[in-house]
């Protein structure tokens, strides 16, 4: 029986569903998070009887055919990279990018990664790092005796320092942006990898045309919406109770089929 | 005297078919675009299998296609900017995947690194003038219910809709396409709009499914009794015939 199968892989997908929504409900507090969405294709039909095949030998053919299903798969998952809400944190390294665009990290094994997440410090060396303390790509140096930060919104970073009534100006921040930002690789710790699909990352100044703005003393909160999630939670859980009945009601009736000779 | 058992049969044979069906609508409940289908069962004339001078026919099942119920879905919001549902019966994208075109429900399109619009399994949408290459560097892309596409204001292509005279002609492929493997040729789909941001859910009604998956159920069982009851008739005749 075909059912039972078919039930089974609408089981599975469900499942995936599941891991999907409770990975966004999990992430609902992370920084620059986008959520996730489990999509779902129909699997491969086996033709029992093609269309268009001759019924007669006066020349009538079938005109539907017999198509049976076999069940579903999970086609992708993708990054919804819907804008997140800007929150007010008022630390001075906090960035927030408002549009397109991610930072670039230098990771310890001097590849570039990518986050949305602009919850920066600065290191010993007075450089802007990463909460895991990845330098910042292009590498920003805040002076020792600075009393004052302000990032632009076009990524000009200035520093007053102590004494000084003038800002200077200590370095320009840039961000990325790629062609399919669905097709980056997540790879945890807030990072993003680029791979074939996305593209290669186009670098530019904040405000150029295409890219974002930066946010100072902002963090984009994460983009997941409680009451979709639970409420895709709920249809998920439905849904894998009916594929379970699916596959009850394939047994009942293959017990009911072999009790015939008794 | 087997006939009852072979007419029991033939229902059971279909009856299984139909709860792969309706186990293939249930699995698919949540996939995009996904259309319900039902098993279409007729009678199939046949001779008996007796050996008189006057042979009346007995009616066997058979089933004689599946019919596909091309129902609008309901549309949901998505807010990502390359989903799209159509809003309107028997309407199709487009698609292009190296085979052949084929057709498709289900909008949730991304774009390739070359900047053509995909579909999930990587297969080239289709609109006026073949692919639609995208430039992201434009920025978002807005796409009207005529399926113009436009980035900074500027009109850069359109999403055509297809359409059949008869839905009949279409098989499905998997993967959400369907094919079209007769001599029919596609026609512009006038009356259906695109809508972006949204993806149409799958029409499969949970509760006609549930009910049907009971009513086959419980008809299994009750041809199976009959071809027990049938069984034990002949049982009975072989016992009181043997005795005499």
């Amino acid at each position: 029986m075909r059912a039972l199968r078919t039930a089974a892989s609408g089981m599975a997908a469900q499942q995936l569903n599941v891991e999907v929504i409770s990975n966004n409900i999990a992430n609902m507090n992370t920084i620059g998070f986008k959520r996730q969405r489990a999509e779902f294709q129909d699997l491969m039909y086996q033709n029992i009887e093609r269309m268009g095949a001759q019924s007669s030998s006066s020349g009538t053919v079938v005109p539907t055919g017999v198509q049976v299903g076999l069940g579903v798969k999970a086609g992708s998952t993708y990054r919804i990279t819907v804008q997140g809400t800007p929150t007010r944190t008022d630390n001075d390294y906090d960035i927030a990018i408002d549009g397109r665009g991610y930072f670039q990290v230098t990771l310890p094994s001097g590849e570039t990664g990518y986050t949305r997440a602009g919850n920066f410090s600065l290191s010993s060396e007075g450089q802007l790092v990463t909460e895991d303390g990845y330098v910042i790509e292009p590498a920003i140096s805040i002076p020792q005796d600075t009393v004052d930060v302000s990032i632009s919104k076009t990524g000009q970073v200035q520093a007053i320092t102590d004494g000084e009534t003038e800002p200077q100006v200590v370095g320009q921040l840039e961000i990325a942006t790629f062609f399919n930002e669905a097709g980056l690789e997540a790879v945890g710790d807030n990072l993003l990898m680029e791979t074939a699909a996305s593209g290669p990352a186009s670098v530019g100044a904040p405000g150029e045309p295409g890219y974002g703005q930066l946010l100072q003393g902002f963090t984009e909160a994460s983009n997941v919406d409680a009451v979709s999630e639970i409420s895709a939670l709920i249809i998920a859980q439905r849904a894998y109770e009916m594929n379970s009945k699916v596959i009850s009601t394939a047994d009942e009736m293959m017990s009911v089929a072999s009790q015939v000779k008794n | 005297m087997e006939n009852a058992a072979y007419i029991g049969l033939s229902r059971q044979m279909t009856l299984r078919r139909e709860l792969d069906i309706v186990a293939n609508n249930i699995a698919n409940a949540d996939t995009t675009g996904f259309k319900v289908e039902q098993l279409l069962v007729g009678t199939e004339v046949g001779e008996r299998a007796r050996n008189d001078a006057v042979r009346p026919s007995v009616s066997f099942v058979l089933d004689k296609g599946v019919g596909r119920d091309f129902g609008q879905g309901a549309l949901k919001q998505t807010g990502r900017d390359l989903d799209f549902g159509i809003d309107g019966e028997g309407a199709f994208f487009t698609v292009n995947d190296g085979v052949g075109e084929a057709y498709t429900r289900d909008g949730a399109f991304a774009l390739d690194p070359e900047g053509r619009l995909v579909t999930a399994g990587g297969a080239a949408v289709q609109g006026d003038g073949g692919d639609i290459v995208l430039d992201t560097s434009k920025g978002p892309v807005s796409v009207g219910e005529d399926g113009t596409i436009s980035q900074q204001g500027l009109p850069v292509g359109r999403l055509t809709l297809a359409r059949f005279e008869t839905l009949a002609v279409l098989s499905k492929d998997g993967d959400g396409l369907y094919r079209n493997r007769s001599n029919a040729t596609p026609i512009e789909a006038t009356g259906a709009q695109v809508r972006q941001g949204m993806l149409e859910g799958s029409n499969v009604n949970p509760l006609t499914e549930i009910t049907n998956m009971i009513e086959i159920s419980r008809a299994y069982e009750s041809v199976t009794r009959m071809i027990e009851n049938n069984n034990d008739l002949s049982r009975r005749a072989v016992e009181r015939l043997g005795r005499a």
